[in-house]
């Protein structure tokens, strides 16, 4: 699974970058976003790792080595890397097909690296299966709200359709947890 | 590690918790994704960014409504409480009320105690095993529970102290006794030269009216043309008080002189114990002793180990000389067997002054130290000198202990007591006076 986590993490990266986008800080964006998910692999690659419960006394190369262990597992790599990720689809011209494969990936990278984490199977995401579906259908209902044509010209009219997007999540928000825990229970 | 706990640990009484619940590293993730695509639809006006943070909004929204138990209530079981050196225990912990939550337990082993195997482990119930590295009384340690909701979004953390063992000293081994050559008339088993009813065969007399009928020695009755009876020596017990140097610890932790001490100890505890001898100890520490009267049975030995490790059980006296000892802790006539490494000049003369109150006494030296120095690049010849000085100066102490005519064996801690002692036991120890 780490090895999963990592391919997605890479992937994301690599879909968000291309083409690449000649505007100012997009390197640095870009150079986040492959921090992050690389360290983010070399911390899943680790977590199995021991640490010593007395750390007195120990040489230099030693304690050098707990404390980049202590930084590696201490920083949060991924959310540093899915912010970079969606700053580098940001600085493209708006390609909305594109994004909502951008946040399928993303949401996939996010449960692999937690699935890595725990050492879980994929079958304990099943009672998410679901949610994970209507999360779908409002990322394609996202990214059709994104390809529709404005009403008319101007900003209003993409405020709109946000608020719609928006509105549409909310209320899907507040209506799946009870259908979700009338499922569980069924 | 074995995930398989006894269902013992259902019986013993639990401990409450109260979980601290907190989102999950997953839950942050999700998180930031959703309220980054939120932040950059509203900032560019994008919709299809707000549709990229559903997935994660809606699992965040639909783990929220998760039951989670505010409190959990754990049950822990040490397979003993009591146990030796070296010797590996389990601890079974389960938990109750944790309703559909995952459970993860963490042990953090207190001073002294170290985990056989992972020190982590999943499920309802579980089982670690562990193993005290030096005795005493140590804290087993503490425990961390973590119970995660089906959803793993939220993380319930609380912590267990875990209780108290007792460790004793891994007992040395010691077969032989030394048998002093007067024992007070008590029935035993130690064949004594007085002729009675005990099993090891002493000689043969004439027969005479009143004895059994089965004690005849036909084959000397057909030579000698009269009857002729076996003799059997008689058998008797005696009194060993232990007597534990506790004042100096010195030498590498686990084998200091402290250590054997303890251990030998206990291994002539046994020892004697099993020859149906009556074996009691007394403690010799800095400002007194502490004491516990001579007993027999097996149940002698945990308490003449528990007498050595805290004082609570026999009596204290106080000041250096034991002739304040009531005699129920101190005999008369009773075998006296040091285990000193004698770096102490106060316990040296109590030990003469015992000597010269008539007590048959046997030290064993368990010095195995010398003082530290420095390395030999740069050693001077004043160390030398000290060292040396200091060296006769223990042979000095032994020596004169010898002439007064206390036996001083050294033993390493490492063989059988039986070899140091085996000079000793080959024959009784008599008592010059």
């Amino acid at each position: 699974m780490t090895i999963s986590a990592s391919l997605l993490g890479a992937g994301c990266v690599v879909w968000a970058a291309a083409p690449a986008a000649h505007k100012p800080w997009a390197g640095f964006a870009l150079f986040l976003a492959i921090a992050g998910v690389a360290a983010g692999a070399l911390r899943l690659a680790l977590i199995a790792v021991p640490v010593p419960e007395d750390s007195f006394l120990l040489p230099g190369p030693l304690r050098a080595w707990l404390r980049f262990l202590e930084t590696l597992r201490q920083v949060p790599w991924e959310e540093g890397a899915v912010v970079a990720v969606l700053w580098l689809e940001v600085l493209h011209p708006s390609r909305p097909w594109h994004t909502a494969v951008l946040g399928a990936a993303l949401t996939a990278y996010l449960l692999a690296t937690h699935l890595a984490e725990s050492g879980s199977r994929p079958g304990v995401l099943r009672p998410h299966t679901r949610v994970l579906a209507a999360g779908a259908v409002l990322l394609a209902l996202g990214a059709g709200a994104g390809m529709l044509p404005a009403a008319a010209p101007g900003a209003g009219s993409a405020l709109l359709r946000l608020v719609a997007a928006g509105a549409l999540i909310a209320a899907a928000g507040l209506v799946l947890p009870y259908a979700t825990r009338g499922g569980d229970q069924g | 590690m074995s995930s398989q706990a006894t269902n013992e640990v259902a019986g013993s009484p639990g401990t409450v918790l109260e979980l601290r619940w907190r989102s999950s590293r997953h839950a942050r993730r999700l998180l930031t994704l959703g309220l980054a695509g939120l932040f950059i639809a509203t900032l560019a006006r994008r919709p299809e960014f707000a549709g990229l943070a559903a997935p994660a909004l809606l699992l965040l929204a639909a783990g929220r409504v998760q039951r989670r138990p505010p409190r959990i209530t754990v049950r822990t079981r040490p397979s003993s409480r009591r146990g030796f050196e070296d010797e590996v225990m389990a601890l079974d912990v389960s938990v109750e009320g944790h309703e559909d939550g995952r459970v993860e337990w963490t042990l953090h082993p207190g001073r002294e105690i170290a985990p056989v195997g992972p020190a982590a482990a999943d499920g309802p119930r579980v089982r670690f095993t562990f193993t005290p590295e030096r005795w005493g009384r140590r804290d087993l340690g503490t425990l961390d529970v973590t119970l995660r909701d089906p959803w793993r979004l939220a993380e319930g953390h609380a912590s267990l102290n875990l209780p108290r063992i007792d460790v004793y000293p891994a007992p040395a081994s010691q077969r032989t006794q030394v048998v002093l050559r007067r024992l007070p008339n008590r029935l035993g088993e130690h064949p004594v030269r007085v002729p009675g009813e005990g099993l090891e065969f002493s000689g043969v007399r004439e027969y005479v009216p009143g004895d059994r009928q089965r004690s005849i020695n036909w084959p000397a009755s057909t030579r000698r043309g009269r009857l002729q009876v076996n003799t059997f020596a008689a058998e008797r017990s005696q009194d060993v008080v232990l007597l534990a140097d506790a004042t100096s610890d010195v030498g590498e932790p686990g084998r200091s002189a402290l250590d054997l001490a303890l251990r030998g100890a206990g291994a002539a505890a046994r020892a004697y114990l099993d020859a149906r001898d009556r074996v009691g100890v007394i403690t010799y520490q800095w400002g007194g002793a502490s004491w516990l009267a001579p007993g027999m049975g097996r149940r002698q030995v945990y308490r003449i180990i528990d007498s050595m490790l805290s004082a609570e059980t026999g009596g204290w006296t106080s000041g250096a000389s034991f002739r304040r000892l009531p005699r129920a802790a101190l005999p008369p006539g009773a075998l006296v067997v040091v285990f000193s490494p004698l770096l102490d000049q106060k316990f040296v003369e109590t030990l003469r002054d015992m000597r010269e109150r008539g007590f048959a006494m046997l030290v064993v030296d368990v010095l195995n130290a010398e003082p530290p120095s420095r390395p030999l690049s740069r050693q001077r010849a004043t160390d030398r000198t000290a060292r040396r000085i200091w060296r006769m100066e223990q042979e000095a102490i032994r020596f004169s202990l010898r002439e007064l005519g206390i036996p001083v064996v050294h033993w390493d801690g490492i063989e059988s007591l039986d070899l140091p002692l085996a000079a000793h036991a080959r024959r009784p120890l008599g008592v010059r006076r």
